[in-house]
């Protein structure tokens, strides 16, 4: 890709910069709206939801022809589907899981224990994952059923692209060291 | 699953619509139910919030909390509620923020 020479406003070259910014934003919009990571973490679920979780990837539901993946490598998700009432001995999971992704990321909280209703606070759990993450969308159901799920998914895109929109392309001014 | 074999073979594509649109089978799925107002008295709110496991059904003055995030849909209430309750046949309740789960249905005014 060639440089365009920087301009004053109005100047030919002010205009290619505009234009080029334009492209570029409208490739990551591109990018982020046609492919997005999933990594799912258990904090104490039965499996009921995994069971459905994993049946997105069957051909009835196809979630691939959306543009979503499932990864195992929390370093390559976008979005961390959460499962379970969030037991205490998953803190450090969690937390890591959460730390490694990189921005912008969205937590969805999944199922009935995982929005609260199955299991009260004590020793053992949080009892809702909010508690320990910042949940961007919650999916209610025990378990969710897949159409539930994609539609959770659906708005958490819809989350994702306003935390998108958020961000400024430009590395933060560091004083001389 | 039988339905999913010969749609498949009649059609060659067994993948649902959604989210274009809801297949007619998610009718038979296990939903959250929907109360009627008109129907729902002090009692029946009272004996529902003590038969709900999950403690998403509540009775807050004339209203009746209805928490559907923790809800399990078990199905209790529907039985014992009669023709105050229906399965509500919705599952696109993905909401951003949790209050935004939690119903406030009015109860009936008057004697049982």
């Amino acid at each position: 890709m060639s440089a365009e020479p920087t301009g004053a406003p109005g100047s030919p070259g002010s205009e290619a910069e505009a234009r080029l910014a334009g492209e570029l934003a409208g490739q990551v919009a591109g990018m982020f709206g046609r492919s997005l990571h999933i990594r799912t973490i258990d904090t104490g679920s039965c499996a009921a939801c995994e069971s459905e979780i994993r049946l997105l990837v069957a051909p009835h539901y196809d979630l691939h022809r959306l543009g979503f993946f499932f990864t195992p490598a929390p370093r390559h998700a976008d979005l961390l589907l959460v499962t379970g009432p969030g037991v205490r001995a998953m803190d450090t999971a969690v937390a890591k899981t959460f730390a490694a992704m990189p921005d912008p990321k969205v937590v969805v909280a999944t199922g009935a224990c995982a929005l609260g209703g199955v299991y009260a606070e004590n020793g053992f759990v949080h009892g809702a994952v909010d508690r320990v993450l910042p949940v961007d969308v919650y999916v209610p159901g025990c378990p969710p059923s897949p159409l539930a799920l994609l539609h959770g998914l659906l708005v958490a895109v819809g989350r994702l692209r306003e935390k998108v929109s958020a961000l400024e392309f430009a590395d933060p001014v560091e004083g001389p060291s | 699953m039988t339905f999913w074999f010969w749609r498949g073979l009649r059609r060659g594509v067994v993948t649902t619509s959604y989210p274009a649109a809801l297949d007619r089978w998610t009718a038979t799925l296990p939903t959250p139910p929907t109360f009627f107002p008109d129907l729902l008295t002090t009692a029946l709110v009272d004996r529902l919030s003590a038969l709900c496991p999950a403690g998403a059904l509540e009775r807050q003055g004339s209203e009746m909390t209805y928490d559907v995030g923790a809800c399990t849909a078990c199905g209790r209430c529907l039985v014992a509620a009669g023709a105050a309750a229906r399965p509500s046949g919705e599952l696109e309740l993905a909401a951003t923020a949790r209050r935004q789960l939690v119903k406030r249905v009015p109860i009936r005014a008057g004697p049982a």
